[in-house]
């Protein structure tokens, strides 16, 4: 982190539109170190093109994207440096190994200790003895922790996190949450969109409740219980006019 | 400068292993290209047609559509598991990304090339030997020409309904002026002419192969972007 203090991570007036479906309206937020934001929110929603934009892999219709005070344009190469994005998606090609896939995002980010870092990162991750097997030989699981390692590589200062927990087992699960946890703690700046309610409350500083692109709810990780937030989030939803999900889920 | 060269060989690298270890694009051009060789060796009466007068429009016309089924499938490994978005949202400039898989393109073409060369020698007895270090260089600056305009327009195609089936369509006419030269000046150094008579041609070339890459280069990012 280069600057303490400021906030970390900035949007303002963040907006998308796809013809003349509006995604994401006017979105605003502040996020310092050390803060956990968790966005929940029904289907379409639009959290997931909230996160493109913060991520720099999409361009906005209107507004602005400023990390630590540094207005970003898109395509802006020092966002990339900044900025890791953990996607449904892994971004991992199948027929390389573990260990290439990581070497080989090391040098597109022009990193120097591969030697040291791949092999530490894929510990990290439990998938040290992986590390010589082609990514379509890994289960879904290991892939998304490779897809993990992947993303905090380049030692970011904001991490995005795009429904990190699906179809992970439980160990799995395990692993992600303590490096979260780990992220926390070398105050890093997290964003994470994800629909399971007590996952996204655990390490969560901030919370959001996005409905129809827009913030329609947001507080701080303190003040809520799990089983309070559950009525209010289904509250929120059907006040905007989402539909209602089942119980226990806030359906992305 | 030694960044952006190691992002270009990176992305170069991580394509060619893949190819290596798939052997998609390798297989089927290269088993087109045998089989085109062989086909026309088949269909042309040689009691009424001298191989050698087509040859050099054969060696082309076998380049150019074998060029396009590997060339078209540039970026059907990179939708796997959105792969490619990784790269788009990595700091590699995007002329870089370009650069690379043309250069990995070309790698693969040019091994290409030289087959069909060897092929059209074996199948129609076609005397190269004189002129070989020439013809090589001419088949080499129109595969540059050809992966370069090929890319660009794979990746357009790739983001279509229609993909592989848009390609030809797209890079033909464009291809237009490259395949004249290069039919023609292949033809006369099969033929044994003089180089002075195609040293132009070759210029031609060589600057057809630059301007699709440089003309590629600035090009891709809006192509691949949001």
């Amino acid at each position: 982190m280069t600057s303490p203090g400021g906030p970390v991570l900035e949007a303002r007036g963040l907006a998308r539109e796809y013809g003349p479906v509006v995604a994401v309206r006017a979105v605003d937020l502040a996020l310092e170190e050390s803060d956990f934001l968790t966005i929940f929110g029904p289907n379409g929603a639009g959290k997931t093109s909230l996160l493109g934009m913060l991520g720099g892999a999409m361009r906005p219709s209107r507004g602005q994207v400023l990390i630590q005070g540094q207005a970003l344009s898109y395509g802006d190469v020092e966002w990339r440096h900044r900025v890791g994005i953990l996607s449904h998606r892994g971004f991992l090609y199948g027929r390389l190994t573990a260990e290439e896939n990581l070497r080989f995002y090391g040098r597109l980010f022009g990193l120097s200790d591969l030697d040291r870092r791949v092999p530490a990162r894929l510990a990290r991750v439990g998938l040290e003895n992986r590390a010589r097997f082609q990514v379509r030989q890994l289960s879904h699981g290991m892939r998304q922790r490779l897809a993990l390692a992947r993303a905090l590589l380049h030692d970011p200062d904001v991490v995005l996190l795009d429904e990190p927990y699906t179809g992970l087992d439980p160990s799995a699960a395990t692993v992600l949450r303590g490096v979260l946890q780990e992220l926390r703690e070398w105050r890093r700046t997290v964003v994470m969109v994800t629909h399971n309610l007590s996952q996204g409350l655990e390490l969560a500083t901030r919370v959001a409740i996005q409905v129809r692109g827009r913030f329609a709810w947001e507080g701080t990780g303190d003040d809520i219980a799990a089983s309070g937030f559950e009525a209010l989030y289904h509250e929120v939803v059907e006040s905007e006019g989402g539909a209602r999900a089942p119980a226990g889920v806030a359906t992305k | 400068m030694s960044r952006y060269m190691a992002q270009v060989g990176a992305i170069m690298w991580k394509d060619l292993v893949l190819e290596l270890r798939s052997r998609e694009r390798l297989t089927s051009m290269g088993a087109f290209a045998v089989l085109a060789g062989v086909l026309f060796s088949f269909s042309i009466d040689t009691a009424s047609v001298r191989t050698q007068d087509v040859a050099a429009g054969l060696v082309w016309m076998t380049l150019v559509f074998g060029g396009l089924l590997g060339v078209g499938r540039t970026f059907y490994l990179e939708a796997e598991d959105g792969a490619f978005q990784g790269v788009l949202t990595s700091p590699a400039p995007k002329d870089a990304v370009f650069l690379a898989k043309t250069g990995a393109n070309f790698v693969l073409l040019f091994a290409v090339s030289l087959l069909v060369l060897a092929v059209f020698a074996l199948f129609f007895g076609v005397s190269v030997g004189a002129n070989l270090g020439w013809i090589i260089l001419v088949l080499g600056l129109g595969s540059l020409g050809f992966v370069a305009l090929g890319t660009l327009f794979a990746a357009i195609a790739s983001g279509t309904s229609m993909g592989e089936t848009l390609l030809p369509v797209l890079v033909f006419p464009l291809l237009v002026p490259m395949v004249v030269y290069g039919v023609g000046t292949t033809d006369r150094l099969i033929a044994g002419r003089p180089l002075a008579e195609v040293e132009g041609n070759i210029r031609m070339l060589g600057a057809f192969a630059l301007a699709a890459v440089a003309a590629g280069a600035v090009l891709f990012r809006f192509v691949v972007e949001d």
